[in-house]
């Protein structure tokens, strides 16, 4: 049995140990808006490497930006947190190349288990997003 | 693979050429910032402002590195490095704490290490040949009257009536081995000491006579040469090669490769070496010991000609042990039928069986551990060991905890501030653990030591003092790997647990006064019952150490009947081939005569059973009108000595006369009883100038009794003095091997060159075997008994160390805790002297309900060293109360340093502090 694949990019090592101790602690586990962006943004990378082929993290950064029309501002650090768990899981390759104005730039591109996960989860995005959309419009209609 | 195993695994990968990564990570980041950059400068921004954008826009590129770093692998270097060195200098801080914690650990370790080596090695080590697991080794086991009478080895009589022995005649080995289809090859062998002469210095030598197909069998190669085949074991007495073991190779050919090819003289036989065993090659006997010789049976009646005729053709002795490898899908049970009735038909056709007689049934067990078919003797001794030892790792562990638990709990407040400034509680978990590390690493390091030179101490115990053979007690690693993981096991846990309960709790409430005091005085409980829990191990073990005490003591003040101080003891063995017909009684004769006149020997005996040396022979012993009788037990046990025995032993002759040098091979045959046979065999009867008859059939002596001795131990110092009666060698027709006893008033040490020259001159190939004080041979006896006082009261002194570090531990820190408390007692007019006695109650308190379950649980668990005990009981009540008295003044003594320091407490100090 594996988590669910949101699940799964949500809880990343990097955090299980706090949320570890606040569930042992007996607290409700408060999920802060970067932790659901993380996820989010290992799910766009994906995406975007998927539709675009092989791409460099700034040209990711830049695609991101640019399909958000600004509404997500991020660190494009972060970027290159999502990429090094990406290919931590496999899911993406990396080769050094060339970039335009000649710099060497690491690309990234996605793997086949790459694009297994990504069809996996965006199912999953489409699910829960239709479900928390038709429980969102449910409470709606009753405070009406 | 799931993602988290494929998360690990790269993380595995990334532990590697991670300076590479993180420079190629860098140089990603400065390509992103550049070309962010340009951008900016594209969209019209003036390049410094385009630049602390880009920055802006990228982050903070120093936390994503260290991020990176930590998720790339699994902790950075650094990070650990920096727990390391504060660990190392928190342990710096406490010494008292680090050396107890540590010596604890390491005494746990090294010891129990040790013991456990040993006792697995002589109650678990398989022989040291390929697939030990499929050897058996064959057995026989009769109900009733035996066809078998007689035997040479290993012999087992049940209480039932029945026997059983590992022995077999040869002829029927051969006839098993011609018909054998159940087993692979039988192979047999048999050892026996014989006197060697190599570069022509005469010793005593263990020699193992094989069969031709022994190492083929056992599939065991020499490392020099070549082994002993089944040519070499086709004619009687041919044959004259030897293997010889890699210790003689060592010891007296330097472990030279032109050692093949020279001879050594076994039994005054020339033997050629054709081969040297390979290293910890012990023979399919023993795991432990190895024979020094290896000679093709065929050679027994030249090298060790036994009785009338060959024991290869005498159907009569039962003599050879018998060992084979299991056929591939053959089970035990058809294999025990097959060979079973083989014997039978192996015995009717060898020897000739009287009506009433009952062939013996073949069975087979397991080889793999050598060939013995009784391990009894040491398995209850290395048994109750372990347990003890067992109990000590437990005694050590709970110290280790208590000590963990206490000081976790004084750090606790140290967390609470820590979390407090925003450490992360798996960062305060890390950092604990890493302690506990490095406490286990030191302490694990030192009981490897301890473990290591310990494996050499205890074979020493189990060795006699003139014995030359070494026991094969590796250092097990395993075993090592047990108490370690047991002893850092229990450290870590317990070294965590307070930190994770610390982290736990919320951080205001550890800080706050009232909350912290109702926590600890939890945790105090919890240690408090952890001391009491050792101090009753250790009531156990300070009781058991004072029983084996007592017992060695005990059996040391026996009075063994003669006089056992300066008496020196070795043994001549004349080989019967060079001296048959009576020439071994002349050289006793002559040798006692010559020994004799040595300066500053004051007597001399020679006898067949050396006193307190396990040994005994005995003899059907038929006074007047009494007839030979097979069903009653008519067998008196015998000594054949010399003429000048009672004087040299120190035996009072309590009527007649002792042997006198009247008393000659050709004179009348003449004996002695002591009391107790006089009492028991000549009851309200004078048996001074009695005939009686010694043996039955025609080789029956009839000899005079003229006098009666008094009573001696005889082969132990346990047993009460049997009926005994004394032979003169010289009036024997032949005697072999006897031993001498020479009173002195020299140590062995200073005599021996004399004595040696003084039989070189009667034979220069006889040597003198095994010399040792009678007091060795007492205490060599006293093994078992020396081996239990000295390790019990060595785990008694232990436990009792660790139980006062427990009690001083726990007190010391009751008395910290309190110090608010004591402060206000002491500001509300309590006198220094009361709150001393409180504290000192306490901790007798605590002792006394240790003791009273420790002394509840020694009650019940002595019980099982019963036999073990000599002239006490197992619930012997000096001992216990001695042990329980030790117990109290030790518990008193560890609590009185702590009671002083709160008698000294400054009330208003005391309340100012916190």
């Amino acid at each position: 049995m594996q988590n669910s694949p949101i699940g799964n990019l949500i809880w990343t090592l990097h955090r299980s140990s706090a949320i570890f101790f606040a569930v042992a602690k007996g607290a409700t586990v408060s999920i802060d808006k970067s932790e659901v962006l993380q996820g989010t943004l290992d799910l766009m990378i994906l995406k975007t490497l998927h539709a675009l082929g092989p791409l460099h993290g700034f040209g990711i950064a830049r695609r991101i930006e640019q399909v958000s029309e600004d509404v997500l501002t991020l660190n494009e650090g972060t970027v290159y947190t999502s990429l090094l768990r990406l290919q931590q899981q496999g899911w993406i390759d990396s080769e050094w190349g060339t970039s335009e104005n000649n710099r060497r730039a690491r690309f990234y591109s996605i793997t086949r288990r790459g694009q297994k996960q990504l069809a996996v989860e965006t199912e999953n995005w489409d699910r829960i997003s239709g479900v928390i959309g038709r429980v969102l419009r449910l409470e709606g209609g009753k405070q009406l | 693979m799931n993602s988290a195993a494929r998360r690990l695994v790269s993380k595995v990968c990334g532990l590697f050429r991670q300076q590479k990564a993180e420079s190629e990570f860098d140089g990603e980041m400065q390509v992103h910032l550049q070309l962010l950059t340009e951008k900016f400068i594209r969209q019209g921004m003036d390049p410094e402002g385009a630049d602390s954008a880009a920055r802006r826009q990228f982050g903070n590129t120093t936390l994503l590195q260290q991020r990176h770093r930590e998720s790339r692998t699994f902790l950075s270097f650094s990070a650990v490095f920096q727990d390391l060195r504060y660990g190392v200098r928190v342990l710096g801080k406490s010494p008292g704490f680090t050396a107890i914690a540590g010596a604890s650990l390491a005494l746990a370790i090294g010891a129990n290490t040790t013991i456990f080596s040993v006792a697995k090695s002589f109650l678990y080590d398989r022989l040291n040949v390929p697939h030990a697991e499929q050897l058996r080794m064959l057995y026989w086991q009769s109900s009733g009257h035996s066809a078998v009478h007689s035997m040479w080895g290993e012999f087992d009589s049940s209480p039932g009536g029945g026997s059983k022995s590992s022995s077999f005649s040869y002829p029927v080995y051969r006839q098993l081995s011609a018909h054998n289809e159940v087993m692979q090859d039988l192979f047999a062998s048999q050892g026996d000491g014989m006197n060697a002469t190599i570069h022509g210095t005469a010793r005593r030598v263990q020699a193992e006579m094989i069969s031709g197909n022994y190492y083929s069998g056992l599939n065991v190669r020499p490392q020099l040469g070549r082994p002993i085949q089944p040519s070499d074991e086709t004619l009687q007495g041919a044959g004259a090669v030897v293997v010889i073991s890699e210790g003689i190779w060592e010891r007296d050919f330097g472990r030279s490769p032109s050692v093949l090819g020279q001879t050594i003289t076994l039994n005054q036989t020339a033997m050629t070496i054709v081969g040297v065993n390979p290293r910890g090659f012990t023979s399919a006997d023993d795991s432990q010991v190895s024979p020094d010789v290896f000679i093709p049976l065929s050679m027994q009646p030249v090298v060790d000609p036994k009785g009338k005729k060959s024991y290869l053709e005498d159907p009569e002795i039962w003599w050879v042990k018998i060992m084979g490898r299991v056929k591939p899908g053959v089970v035990d049970s058809q294999t025990e039928a097959v060979l079973s009735s083989q014997l039978q038909a192996a015995v009717r056709g060898t020897m000739s069986v009287k009506p009433g007689e009952t062939i013996p049934r073949l069975l087979i067990s397991d080889g793999s551990r050598g060939n013995h078919i009784s391990e009894n003797g040491f398995q209850k001794p290395a048994f109750v060991l372990m347990t003890l030892s067992g109990l000590v790792l437990l005694l050590a562990c709970t110290n280790i905890a208590n000590l963990m638990l206490a000081r976790g709990a004084q750090r606790q407040r140290e967390m609470s501030v820590r979390l407090a400034l925003g450490a992360g509680r798996a960062r305060i978990l890390r950092q604990l653990l890493t302690e506990s590390l490095l406490l286990a690493a030191v302490g694990g390091l030192a009981g490897l030591l301890l473990g290591y030179l310990g494996r050499n101490a205890i074979p020493k115990l189990l060795t006699n003092a003139w014995d030359t053979s070494e026991p094969n007690v590796h250092f097990d690693w395993r075993v090592f790997g047990f108490t370690a993981a047991v002893t850092i096991a229990t450290g870590l846990l317990f070294g965590v647990a307070p930190a994770w309960s610390a982290a736990r709790s919320e951080v205001s409430s550890s800080l706050k006064e009232s909350a912290r005091t109702a926590t600890r005085r939890r945790e105090g409980m919890s240690g408090k019952s952890i001391v009491a829990f050792q101090i009753a191990l250790s009531t156990l073990l300070v009781v058991g150490a004072g029983l084996f005490l007592r017992t060695l003591f005990a059996l040391r003040s026996v009075d063994a009947g003669f006089r056992t101080d300066h008496l020196i003891l070795f043994s001549i063995n004349p080989p019967p081939s060079s001296y048959a017909n009576g020439k071994d009684v002349q050289l006793h004769a002559r040798l006692e005569e010559d020994l004799a006149a040595i300066p500053g020997v004051e007597a001399v005996t020679a006898a067949s059973v050396a006193y307190i040396g396990n040994s005994m022979t005995n003899e059907v012993f038929l006074p007047p009108g009494e007839r030979f009788d097979e069903s009653k037990q008519q067998a008196e046990d015998l000594n054949t000595v010399g003429n000048s025995f009672f004087t040299t032993m120190g035996i009072p002759i309590v009527a007649g006369r002792a042997f006198e040098a009247q008393d000659t091979a050709t004179s009348a045959k003449v004996a002695i009883l002591n009391q107790s046979l006089a009492g028991k065999r000549f009851p309200n009867v004078n048996p001074i100038g009695k005939e009686f008859r010694a043996g039955y059939g025609p080789e029956a002596l009839v000899a005079r009794i003229v006098g009666i001795c008094a009573d001696t131990r005889y082969a132990n110092l346990r047993d009460e003095p049997p009926p005994q009666f004394f032979l003169l060698y010289r009036q024997q027709s032949d005697v072999g091997g006897l031993t001498y006893a020479l009173r002195t008033r020299f140590e062995p040490a200073a005599l021996a060159s004399a004595l040696r020259a003084a039989v070189r001159k009667v034979d220069l190939d006889l040597p003198i075997v095994d010399i040792r004080t009678q007091q060795d041979q007492i205490d060599s006896t006293m093994q078992t008994e020396r081996i239990f006082a000295s390790l019990t009261t060595g785990f008694g002194l232990l436990a009792l160390g660790l139980a006062c570090v427990g009690i001083y531990g726990i007190m010391a820190y009751s008395v910290a805790n309190r110090r608010n408390e004591i402060g206000i007692r002491l500001a509300l007019g309590a006198q220094p002297g009361q709150v001393q006695r409180m504290i000192l109650r306490e901790s007798t308190w605590l002792a006394a309900a240790g003791i009273v379950a420790g002394v509840g649980a020694t009650l019940l668990l002595t019980r099982i060293v019963k036999s073990m005990l000599y002239g006490i009981q197992p619930y012997d009540l000096p001992t216990v109360a001695a042990g329980v008295a030790i117990l109290l003044v030790v518990a008193l003594a560890a609590g009185w340093i702590p009671a002083r320091r709160a008698a000294q407490v400054q009330p208003m100090e005391a309340l100012r502090h916190e």
